[in-house]
């Protein structure tokens, strides 16, 4: 214990010495060498982990009388030089020397507020976000604490740009404001994308949402919050004549401004200050640009934002309100096919549970013509019998509504319904479709079919089933029985080989092995093989009772019809 | 809820101009797009402010007649001059529609506003389980926040007004939602001395209806809910059957059950025809796979057959399987018996 105390008393002697040495001096003669050896000690002191003394001597009041400036970049490189854990006990410390110094800056004050933030949080951008409720309660590398530290530091500064704006509007510190702009895009991107922002059960004062409410507090006090919000970054930016720049400029700022629209459309910060006219259509134009970027990326973090900003848009709107001819902006196409992805490929279930329901909410905006396009469009890209299934469902729900509710409804009746059909009754590859792998959209166009047969009489011919009957039966009934047929005999024979394999050798002999997600599955035991093939030949029934049924009530009723005419 | 333009007299009321009419000059196009800046309030009905371009300093500025604000603008301003001044009194078609809040039992007691949406098809009923995460404020002061297991009908013993029981019965699994109580709903004259509410205070709750089981009732649910209590049951036989030994036949049986959800476009006949259609498909697994879980399907199938032979005698299909529902029946072990004993009693009363 009394060595360590020497120690300390010897690193913050040296210290002192050094600033006494620079005191003297004129600040003329203040040479590099000097400041070296101020930084070296600081840093010494620093690392032997005396923040605390370091602090009380730059605190003193004689040494206030050192050179702002050369102060100021001094503890910058402190800054810049800490890493790992140390980072935000270091930062937090500082900042309080650093903000008295950057006041006394008169010249080029934003320059250096700008960099003293830019450097900040830099430093801080390395470091994990926590996420959990426990992460977020620990804080162990400080970094919770860390944020609102730096944004209260900034206080000042903001106090400063909203008086002079106050004042006339020539003696506008541009720069300044600039400069505070930058470290709340900054901030948007980092850590807040990543945040968890939900309300959290037992944590009274979430970190996070503290720092995100004071981040739109600035840019609302600057006056720059709505127009952030209505940028068109796709509109050229005045700032790099260089197109290129430009375009890096827009990538960076996407993010911060995808999550801007999260905090207040989602979360509802800083909503009190937002205008209540627009229309719910325009908002959901406006948010599918950083819609469409948050369910591009894969952090759960981020694409449940992307899902959230998405549904809340949603949610405002009425169903059948949305106009068709939005369909007509990239971004309305493309996402739900962004959601597609999701719900067949994100590994997280709940993920893709959730962009199921978006996908139907999305669908249910939209006025009719709107839903036919979009029909069309994701039983084109889907590639995905599940969720063709799942249109071919909708379909069918929007033919019942027409036919027995909205007695105007030209989409889904008559000739614009036949084309439609046309897509949904056919088989890909006609007999030589994979039967199990299109089972759910095989069978979904079944029982459509089936709903049409009944529900709408030859004599009306609303929907147009009876007159493309002909062309049904042949690109769709026909190939289906025959690939049926194929299946099955070609499965009952695969399990009669096994069976008679099996009476030969006991073994289980291993056809092939399975690997998922790094984990080499179990060898299939040929009674599993069994198993799976007796499954295949279950759906094959499936589909052959539902095709049987069908075949049964159109002959019944076009019998029906002969019988009428002869 | 209808697109069509409609003039003033339908839709809004144009109160007269409260300035002396401003420059009659047409808006200047620029580029074919008429831009317009206007400085505005925004009332309630009952007086309150919402809204004001005064709060924050700036003129409001937007497009005109491009549906970027709420239709009553987009009509309402396009029929102003420059520098007047009036009121544009809005019905809600005209404005925000009743997207944002929902009034549940058309009294004005109980407005619910969601936020995340629910899933499923069924609602709790009066007597069913509930698991809730619930928050409730008054005069924007939170009183109480908790996560609660109770029954609907009996949120009186933990100090849950009955608004939110009756809320309760319209909300789906995993919904979101802000329910803005009138006092009759809330805690009535009494107000709650405990939470410090005073009589006749309006209250405004959070509810997240994490899960809840329904009540035990007579089988008169609607097919898709009939469906869902059975998917629920089954999935609670699966936790038995832990071996992947039965994974083939659990998915198929779960495509059966969503293609059986497709039916209800279908007349009562043909509906019900097809499900059991389709569950004597599903039977015919049970009885490849050996699929024990599920048994309790059979009962009801039996019962569905026959209803399939009143539509339909012909249906070979049907006879055959109702011989083999029995028979299977039989098969099974009482051990698997006593585990669904629960759900046999319910068919047991309904075959009564």
């Amino acid at each position: 214990m009394p060595e360590e105390h020497s120690q300390t008393i010897m690193a913050v002697d040296e210290l002192q010495a050094i600033i006494q040495r620079c005191q003297i001096l004129e600040e003329a003669d203040f040479k590099g060498e000097d400041f070296n050896l101020f930084q070296v000690a600081g840093q010494k002191c620093l690392e032997d982990g005396h923040a605390a003394q370091l602090l009380e001597v730059i605190q003193n009041e004689k040494n206030k009388l050192c050179n702002p400036k050369e102060l100021f970049l001094g503890l910058l490189e402190q800054i810049e030089q800490t890493s790992g854990e140390q980072v935000c006990q270091t930062v937090m410390l500082l900042l309080q020397p650093l903000q008295t110094v950057l006041l006394k800056l008169q010249n080029k004050k934003a320059y250096s507020v700008g960099l003293s933030l830019a450097m900040i949080m830099n430093q801080l951008t390395p470091l994990p976000v926590p996420y959990t409720k426990q992460q977020i309660q620990e804080d162990k590398l400080g970094l919770c604490q860390c944020c609102n530290a730096v944004v209260d530091f900034a206080k000042p500064f903001v106090n400063e740009v909203v008086k002079n704006m106050e004042k006339s509007s020539e003696y506008n510190d541009v720069e300044l404001k600039e400069e505070l702009i930058k470290f709340c895009m900054k901030s948007l991107k980092y850590p807040l994308l990543t945040a968890q922002l939900e309300q959290l059960e037992g944590i009274e004062e979430h970190p996070f949402r503290h720092f995100a409410t004071e981040i739109i507090d600035i840019l609302w006090n600057i006056g720059e919050l709505i127009p952030l919000v209505f940028v068109h970054h796709k509109s050229k930016s005045p700032h790099w004549e260089n197109q290129e720049f430009a375009d890096i400029e827009r990538k960076n700022s996407a993010d911060s401004l995808a999550c801007l629209s999260y905090l207040i459309f989602v979360q509802h910060l800083g909503v009190e200050c937002f205008p209540v006219v627009f229309s719910p259509s325009y908002l959901l134009l406006c948010n599918m640009t950083h819609i469409e970027m948050l369910l591009k990326r894969t952090e759960e973090s981020v694409l449940s934002k992307g899902l959230d900003l998405f549904e809340s848009c949603l949610l405002r709107m009425e169903d059948n309100s949305l106009l068709h001819h939005y369909l007509e902006f990239r971004d309305f196409i493309n996402v739900p096919q962004d959601l597609v992805k999701i719900m067949t490929l994100c590994p997280m279930e709940h993920m893709g549970k959730k962009s199921l329901n978006i996908l139907q909410l999305f669908i249910d905006k939209f006025d009719t013509e709107g839903k036919y396009t979009l029909f069309r469009c994701l039983l084109k890209t889907s590639n995905h019998a599940g969720v063709e299934g799942y249109i071919i469902k909708n379909i069918k729900d929007q033919i019942h509504l027409a036919l027995t509710k909205e007695y105007d409804n030209i989409w889904f009746t008559g000739h614009h319904l036949i084309s439609l059909l046309d897509l949904v009754l056919s088989l890909p590859e006609g007999a030589e479709t994979d039967l199990l792998q299109n089972s759910d959209r095989i069978m979904a166009s079944l029982n459509l079919l089936r709903y049409l047969v009944i529900k709408d009489c030859e004599s009306d011919n609303q929907t147009g089933v009876w007159t493309t009957l002909g062309k049904i039966e042949q690109n769709f009934l026909k190939p289906l029985r025959v690939g049926l047929n194929m299946s099955k005999a070609h499965y009952e024979a695969e399990i009669k080989n096994k069976k008679e394999n099996r009476k030969e050798a006991h073994s289980s002999d291993t056809v092939c092995s399975v690997t998922v997600s790094g984990e080499k599955m179990p060898p299939m035991t040929t009674g599993m093989q069994l198993q799976v093939l007796h499954s295949a030949l279950f759906t094959f029934d499936l589909i052959e009772s539902v095709l049987a049924r069908v075949e049964e009530l159109i002959e019944v009723k076009t019998k029906a019809v002969m019988d009428e005419n002869s | 809820m209808t697109t069509d333009e409609a003039t003033k007299s339908e839709g809004e009321v144009q109160a007269a101009a409260l300035a002396e009419r401003g420059e009659d000059i047409t808006p200047s196009k620029d580029r074919g797009v008429l831009k317009v800046y206007v400085h505005y309030k925004g009332k309630l009905a009952n007086g309150k402010k919402f809204d004001s371009s005064r709060d924050r300093n700036e003129p409001f500025i937007f497009s005109l007649g491009k549906g970027q604000v709420i239709k009553a603008w987009d009509i309402g301003v396009a029929t102003m001059k420059k520098g007047e001044i009036c009121y544009l009194l809005c019905k809600p078609e005209y404005a925000y529609g009743s997207a944002g809040s929902e009034d549940l039992f058309e009294d004005g007691g109980i407005i619910r506003r969601i936020k995340r949406k629910g899933e499923g098809y069924s609602n709790p009923n009066e007597g069913a389980t509930v698991e809730i995460h619930l928050e409730g404020f008054c005069g924007g002061r939170r009183f109480d926040c908790k996560d609660v297991k109770f029954v609907v009908g009996e949120g009186e013993d933990h100090d849950i007004p009955i608004g939110i029981d009756k809320a309760l019965e319209k909300m789906q699994r995993g919904e979101h939602c802000i329910l803005y109580l009138s006092p009759r709903y809330g805690f009535g004259e009494a107000g709650k001395p405990k939470y410090g509410i005073q009589g006749n205070t309006e209250l405004v709750y959070e509810v997240i209806l994490k899960s809840f089981e329904k009540a035990k009732e007579s089988w008169e649910m609607d097919t898709k809910e009939k469906l869902e209590q059975a998917a629920v049951v089954k999935e609670k036989g699966t936790m038995y059957f832990k071996e992947g030994k039965y994974l083939q036949a659990v998915i198929q049986y779960g495509k059966i059950v969503s293609w059986l959800e497709m039916e209800y476009g279908l007349s009562e006949k043909e509906s019900k025809a097809s499900e059991s259609f389709l569950l004597a498909a599903f039977l015919n697994l049970a009885m490849r796979g050996e699929a024990r879980l599920l048994m309790n399907e059979f009962e009801l199938a039996k019962c569905d057959f026959q209803k399939v032979l009143e539509v339909n005698p012909q249906n070979k299909a049907a006879k055959s399987q109702i011989s083999v529902c029995q028979k299977k029946t039989k098969e099974h072990n009482e051990r698997d018996r006593r585990i669904y004993a629960n759900m046999f009693t319910k068919f047991a009363e309904r075959d009564a």
